[in-house]
């Protein structure tokens, strides 16, 4: 019952998400543009490169590459986890909301979910777009295939974007108890995908002889995890604590 | 301590907002199937009250008891057994969803079983006279109408308790009568509780059994209409019909020391005292040994709007 609860407030919030222009063009530009920019940024240089002028180029792009798409999957939580907080109060749905018997757990679940929902969609369906995107061009054209993502830009897809969405949605959480419009909200939460900064740098700061060094690309990678782990853990943790119907009421 | 019984208990309901407090030591006692209203002036401490009695905000001191669930110890269970219309209730809805959805949604998560909701909201779309305009988005609709929503969704899972924030404000007259009568059926026929914030007075005096007045977060005074007049000793108008010389029964009724002010009319005499409950009495015995011939002596209904006047300008005890 619990989660089905939480799962009844996230599908309507991703409804009525879908049903603000500001949220849905920022769905579509984040979903379209990150596979865009991954298949431009890795099939491109194949078209002109070869051998190891290529292999060197493919060694930076092809991990900045999936960095980038992870944090084009990320940003629509911002605008999701915002209008699902704050965006409540700020149209004063919140009040009967918070009077049904949900638990505190049930509703931040809850709101978590509709952003964890809608971006993992975002990030799988963006990764499999990009993947055979690029296959088909490289293929179609005859040339020679690079395989996205690769093993570390496997990790930041699937281990570190899902973990920066936490932080992100619970970040949010600790925010809406703070501030009365959903703008705020936005600007605050934005800066925790800076994290994806660190991995898209990595390959170019650790270049030696003329390519990226994949041990270094591992290590910022792992950088960016544990970044990832420590603000998601101490902003959920947070989150629970500081969560309070007393000072979401007191706002309206 | 004794317990007090009822359907809402508070006891001594605080609640502050740094150096202000909103709520002051709040004892109520609302019997089950009974309609309380709480009145007062704006900012008085009526939304707070209701918000911690919701479980919306928690008390800085003191508790209350809503069915048989406290509200700090047991806040899920109060919410469950609660319908709720907040203040400005048609702004509550989601504009963007229709009604139809709006009470979907909020049914989903008050638990009616999944077979009955389409059946519940039917009926209580149908008994608003929203029907027609059931797949209308909320935004779309009039005030009114998004207000009569918003009672739809506080009744939706049959709450044992019912606190209403101004439940027909923005109604039209003809709405607003068939609200009343809903609350009055409901709290008679299902044992509904009910407690209500208004500022329309003759609505208050029409169907709540109990009324508190509030004002700077404590109240002032409570009990039925009739209670209120008694622990105020307010003054009362008598209606006293006479044959004969009504100049003379004037005089007479003038000469008594409690008698405040007497009117004339074709046939009677409107006749204003102070501590009616003693003195009364003594009005007729004194027209009586004067030889006015009484044909009747009525005592003229004190309005409720009278009374809470009286209050907030300091009569209450």
């Amino acid at each position: 019952m619990a989660r089905s609860k939480s799962m009844i407030v996230a599908l309507a919030d991703i409804r009525m998400a879908l049903k603000l222009r500001m949220v849905k063009m920022g769905l579509v530009v984040s979903a379209a543009f990150g596979p865009l920019m991954t298949i431009v940024l890795v099939a491109g240089p194949s078209l002109v490169f070869t051998g190891p002028e290529l292999e060197m180029i493919a060694s930076f792009l092809v991990p900045m590459a999936a960095a980038m798409l992870a944090m084009f999957s990320v940003i629509p939580a911002t605008m999701i986890s915002a209008n699902a907080l704050v965006g409540e109060r700020e149209q004063s749905t919140l009040e009967p909301l918070l009077c049904t018997p949900m638990t505190d757990r049930e509703l931040l679940w809850g709101k978590t979910l509709s952003s964890v929902l809608i971006c993992s969609a975002i990030l799988v369906l963006g990764t499999l777009a990009s993947t055979i995107g690029i296959a088909a061009i490289l293929l179609g054209s005859g040339k020679q295939l690079i395989v996205f993502p690769d093993l570390p830009g496997l990790f930041m897809l699937a281990v570190v974007a899902p973990i920066v969405l936490f932080a992100v949605v619970s970040l949010m959480i600790i925010i809406s108890g703070r501030v009365q419009r959903v703008y705020e909200a936005y600007q605050m939460s934005g800066f925790i995908i800076m994290i994806f900064m660190i991995p898209m740098m990595a390959p170019i700061v650790s270049m030696q002889s003329g390519a990226a060094d994949p041990s270094a690309i591992w290590m910022w990678n792992f950088v960016s995890f544990l970044l990832a782990v420590v603000i998601a853990v101490i902003t959920w943790a947070v989150a629970i604590k500081q969560f309070n119907r007393d000072k979401m009421v007191s706002l309206v | 301590m004794v317990r007090k019984v009822g359907e809402i208990v508070t006891d001594q309901l605080s609640k502050r907002f740094g150096k202000i407090k909103a709520v002051n030591r709040v004892d109520i006692v609302v019997p089950q199937g009974s309609v309380f209203g709480l009145l007062g002036p704006n900012g008085a401490g009526k939304s707070t009250t209701t918000r911690l009695l919701c479980t919306l905000l928690k008390p800085s001191f003191g508790t209350a008891q809503v069915g048989e669930f406290d509200i700090i110890e047991n806040p899920v269970k109060v919410r469950e057994i609660t319908g709720v219309l907040p203040e400005e209730g048609s702004h509550t809805l989601y504009p963007s969803m229709s009604a139809y959805q709006n009470l979907e949604y909020f049914a989903k998560l008050y638990d009616v079983p999944d077979e009955e909701i389409p059946g519940r909201i039917e009926e209580l779309l149908t008994f608003m006279e929203l029907w027609e305009r059931k797949n209308d988005r909320a935004g779309e609709l009039s005030t009114g109408n998004r207000q009569r929503l918003a009672l739809c969704r506080a009744l939706l899972h049959k709450p044992k308790v019912l606190l209403l924030d101004e439940p027909t404000s923005a109604l039209d007259p003809v709405a607003a009568k068939r609200v009343r009568e809903l609350i009055l059926s409901l709290a008679k026929k299902y044992k509904q509780t009910f407690f209500i914030n208004s500022h329309n007075l003759s609505e208050v005096q029409r169907i709540c059994d109990r009324i508190a007045i509030i004002d700077k977060g404590q109240i002032l005074l409570t009990g039925t209409t009739a209670e209120l007049r008694e622990q105020l000793h307010a003054k009362q108008e008598y209606m006293i019909r006479v044959t004969g010389d009504i100049e003379k029964a004037k005089s007479i009724a003038e000469s008594q020391h409690f008698v405040e002010s007497v009117k004339v009319g074709v046939d009677s005499l409107i006749v204003t005292i102070d501590n009616p409950f003693e003195n009364n009495s003594q009005l007729m015995q004194g027209l009586l040994a004067a030889g006015v011939n009484i044909i009747e002596f009525a005592e003229e209904e004190a309005s409720l709007e009278d009374l809470y006047l009286e209050v907030l300008n300091g009569g209450g005890d």
